[in-house]
């Protein structure tokens, strides 16, 4: 099987480094840990392939690098380069750290190419028949394992395994293949729309404290407790149904959307009961 | 062959022939040596110096157990004259002398007095922390040559013979080929490997009174990083792992081997002897805590470290690099450098680190601090307090080197201490602030030089753009790095330990500590602190200054057992049967003193970490501030 990891360059959180970000070197943990009868690459899009050095360190032995302009979308690049690569599965990390990061290559990426993304996964396995075994996390410890096969791409999650430790000999002993990338035409009009963009202005994150909905101002230290906490709100009446019937799920969502007010209540001949 | 003028030819006959075989066996063994990698020796300026070595150096660590010393003593020094004797002998006009060999027959008398000595050490009980297998033969073969020596010498001496002495003959012959034979695999490998390795030492500075113990640097260029396998070390080392004799006193003083973690540091040399020579006998000594079965195959070229070879990584990230067995070890074999050199290939060539060590330090990579925290928060535990931050070209006396124990919130305590010391003796001092990055002391004992090296370079950096006396440092690992490590990357600094440098402001008058007479205080080593750098003076000084009574654990000085916290074992974290800082204390509580003093983060942390703990501890700092506020 042939894997691409796809890796960004990213930022130290604290200290502000470049540095490969944590998901991705997660993501090459996942790609390597498959066994050594698989072939890893990792595709880095950018000015700069220093910046993703780091990936030779934490498991891959070739780094391909698509030179593109600081500021250009990488995605027509990357899917050129995907296409004629024709890897079985891409893996990318689920969303940038502290480089430019919009959270949608990978969306951007499976549209042109036409691929199914599977969103966070921790976990990878073979199956027989060239087909995956992806375990995604849906928060809160909840587990899905989903299998199948065929080109695929998938996000990585923070919960899936810690990266590998970084190996300064096999940094060393890894390669960058620089990749000539065909020039991307940008349309007129997307380029006047870049122009036109106002000036943005950047400030440090500063932590703003959560307001609560609907929390009481006065009554007691316990009411507004209860409020915060959710125990007396909506989200306390929910209803847990394991493997229902398509049609009952079906009835319970709508239900639930209604009674949440995102549509309307049904009109008495729109009922087919 | 039988008269007496025939066989005082014979048997300084013999002692050649000993001699030969001897020289044969050391031969065949070098072969195995040449297998490792250049090293340049200083063959001259060694050899020059062997017999003060010896004396001086060895005699200095046999000593301390006084019945080995007389015990060698007596018996190699009866050797090597009776066996000097005898070999001259064969010039007639010696051997033809009766009163000569009435001498000879005295040397080989105390030689007999002396082998009876080292078979009382291990019959009818050997001692524990002595190895058995060919080492148990070895009191008989001396008996055997010393007692033959001894009745063919009489026997020439008094001219007599006939019938006997073929029988005494054979016997010395029996002994003396025995040991000879023994030099290649068995006890007396560490006479003839000990004596070269003395010439060849990969560190002479030991033997020149100063501490020659910062690690060497890594030539990052190298095609090949650390040791995976025994032709990865240099052929010197090789030679000084065949001398050890398995005597055992490095396990004795072994924190990680009293905790029941599977290090032994005796096993671990025979591991590696064992690894590179293929006919090497069974080991015979005290296995690794846990009991692994000797697995794994042998020769020059094959991977040593692995959970299916001979030394399982657990064993080589157990190792606090406190340096006790180094400190113990009578033939000077330098185990810490050893296992240093097997981890760098771990982490820099295979990246195996121990799983709990790889977030610190790929912290220590990325953000220049092993917690990942910001720099600047290093000086968040000052508070309230004025701490001057020394900027790019600007100008102090006394930089204080905060270290990583800043960031710890009992050990601010200890540092605000320090602080308000400096203040009140009116020190010009200041800190680097968010400038300062850790001095890559984890990294480099847990083998990841690579980082270690960048941060070396950023900090010497950072230091070259400012101007100040001298660096004072409340971390012992910190100031080893700055003082012995950073030299070989161009950073030459005056470093102090606190404890030094607050003696200095007492005996300056500058600091007027009261005394705490009624405090009973026991003083707790940092091995990099008595160890790696020999002070072991100024701490307990200023103790005696606030007048406290001082009282000194079983282990005490260079010979201090470790709190646990060095080397990484903390973030490595092997599990075992026990935990050293609660060994440490449990020694601590036997003086029955109230406050355990201490001088470094590691230590403060792991011993304040001790439940049920009976006694306080307090830095050095905290107690001198806590007099300095009593004497006022």
């Amino acid at each position: 099987m042939r894997i691409a990891v796809l890796l960004s360059a990213g930022r130290h959180p604290v200290s502000g480094a470049p540095v490969l970000p944590r998901l991705e070197a997660q993501a090459i943990r996942l790609a390597v840990g498959l066994g050594e009868a698989h072939e890893v690459v990792g595709l880095h899009a950018g000015p700069d392939a220093a910046a993703v050095a780091e990936g030779l360190g934490q498991g891959l032995a070739r780094i391909e690098h698509l030179t593109v302009a600081a500021e250009a979308d990488p995605v027509p690049a990357l899917a050129a380069r995907l296409a004629a690569l024709a890897p079985d599965l891409i893996l990318a990390g689920r969303r940038g750290q502290g480089g430019p990061e919009t959270g949608l290559v990978p969306y951007g990426l499976a549209e042109a190419l036409d691929l199914p993304l599977i969103p966070d996964v921790i976990g990878l396995a073979p199956e027989a028949a060239d087909r995956l075994s992806l375990d995604q996390s849906l928060g809160r410890g909840a587990r899905r394992r989903v299998i199948l096969g065929g080109p695929v791409l998938a996000t990585v999650h923070p919960d899936a395994p810690a990266p590998l430790a970084y190996a300064y000999g096999r940094a060393r002993r890894g390669a960058f293949e620089p990749v000539a990338v065909a020039p991307v035409e940008v349309s007129p009009g997307l380029a006047a729309e870049a122009g036109a963009l106002p000036a943005i202005e950047e400030r440090p994150y500063r932590r703003r404290p959560k307001l609560v909905k609907g929390a009481p101002a006065g009554g007691s230290a316990a009411e507004r407790l209860k409020a915060a906490t959710g125990e007396a709100g909506a989200s306390a009446g929910g209803r847990l149904l394991v493997q229902p019937d398509p049609d009952e799920a079906a009835r319970e969502i709508l239900a639930y959307l209604r009674q949440v007010g995102v549509l309307a209540a049904p009109r008495p001949t729109d009922d087919p009961r | 062959m039988t008269g007496p003028v025939s066989l005082t030819t014979v048997f300084p006959g013999l002692v050649w022939a000993m001699a030969a075989l001897a020289l044969v066996q050391v031969l065949r063994r070098a072969a195995l040596w040449r297998a490792g990698a250049a090293a340049s020796v200083p063959w001259l300026s060694g050899l020059a110096s062997l017999p003060r070595r010896y004396l001086v150096d060895v005699h200095h660590v046999v000593a301390r157990d006084g019945y080995a010393s007389r015990m060698h003593a007596v018996v190699a020094g009866g050797m090597l004259a009776a066996s000097l004797l005898t070999a001259l002998a064969i010039l007639p006009p010696l051997g033809g002398f009766r009163p000569y060999w009435g001498v000879v027959a005295a040397a080989f008398g105390v030689m007999a007095a002396g082998s009876l000595m080292v078979g009382a050490r291990r019959y009818p009980v050997k001692k524990p922390r002595l190895s058995a297998g060919r080492f148990q033969i070895l009191p008989f073969l001396l008996l055997a040559y010393a007692l033959g020596g001894t009745l063919t010498a009489l026997l020439l001496a008094l001219g007599a013979g006939g019938i006997a002495l073929p029988f005494t003959l054979a016997l010395a012959a029996a002994g003396g080929l025995g040991l000879a034979f023994e030099v290649r695999h068995g006890p007396m490998r560490h006479a003839a490997a000990g004596a070269l390795h003395l010439v060849a030492h990969p560190r002479p500075g030991r033997f020149a009174g100063r501490p020659d113990t910062a690690l060497q640097p890594l030539d990052l260029d190298a095609p090949r990083l650390g040791a995976e396998m025994p032709a990865d070390f240099t052929w010197n080392r090789l030679l000084s792992y065949d001398a050890c004799v398995s005597c055992g006193r490095c396990e004795t003083a072994c924190p990680a081997f009293a905790a029941g973690q599977p290090l032994n540091p005796k096993k671990l040399i025979q591991d590696l002897v064992a690894g590179l020579s293929p006919a090497e006998p069974a080991y015979a000594g005290a296995p690794y805590p846990g009991g692994r079965d000797a697995m794994g195959g042998r020769g020059a070229l094959i991977e040593l470290v692995g959970p299916e070879a001979r030394i399982h990584p657990d064993t080589l990230w157990s190792c606090t690099t406190c340096r006790a067995c180094v400190e113990e070890c009578p033939m000077m074999i330098e185990h810490v450098d050893a296992v240093v050199s097997l981890r760098r290939s771990q982490t820099l060539e295979l990246g195996a680190l121990p799983e709990k060590a790889v977030g610190p330090v790929t912290e220590l990579r990325q953000a220049g601090e092993a917690g990942g925290r910001p720099l600047a928060a290093r000086t968040d535990f000052a508070a309230g307090l004025d701490l001057p931050v020394l900027a790019p070209r600007g100008r102090t006396d006394v930089l204080l080197w905060l270290g990583e124990g800043a960031y710890d919130l009992r050990y601010g305590r200890s540092l605000r201490a320090l602080v308000r010391l400096l203040r009140q003796a009116g020190v010009d001092f200041a800190v680097l602030g968010p400038e300062e990055r850790d001095t890559g002391d984890l990294a480099r004992r847990l083998g990841d030089e690579a980082t270690f090296q960048a941060l070396a370079k950023a900090n010497i950096a950072t230091l070259a753009a400012r101007d100040f006396g001298r660096i004072v440092t409340a971390d012992p690992h910190a100031l080893h790095a700055l003082r012995n490590e950073y030299p070989a990357f161009g950073g030459r600094y005056a470093v102090m330990h606190h404890t030094a440098f607050l003696l200095e402001l007492i005996r300056a008058g500058r600091l007027a500590p009261g005394r705490l007479s009624d405090v009973s205080v026991t003083y707790h080593d940092p091995c990099y602190l008595a160890r790696y750098n020999g002070e072991t003076e100024a701490p307990r000084a200023v103790l005696d200054a606030i007048g406290v009574s001082r009282v000194e654990m079983a282990r005490s000085g260079r010979r201090a057992m470790c709190c646990g916290g060095g080397g990484g074992a903390p973030v490595s974290d092997v599990p075992g049967e026990r935990r050293i800082p609660d060994l440490r204390m449990a020694q601590a509580a036997e003086t029955g003193a109230g406050i355990v003093a201490v001088a470094c983060p590691s230590c403060t942390a792991m011993l304040e970490g001790v439940p049920d703990r009976k006694a306080e501890i307090r830095d050095i700092a905290e107690l001198l501030l806590q007099a300095v506020e009593a004497g006022r």
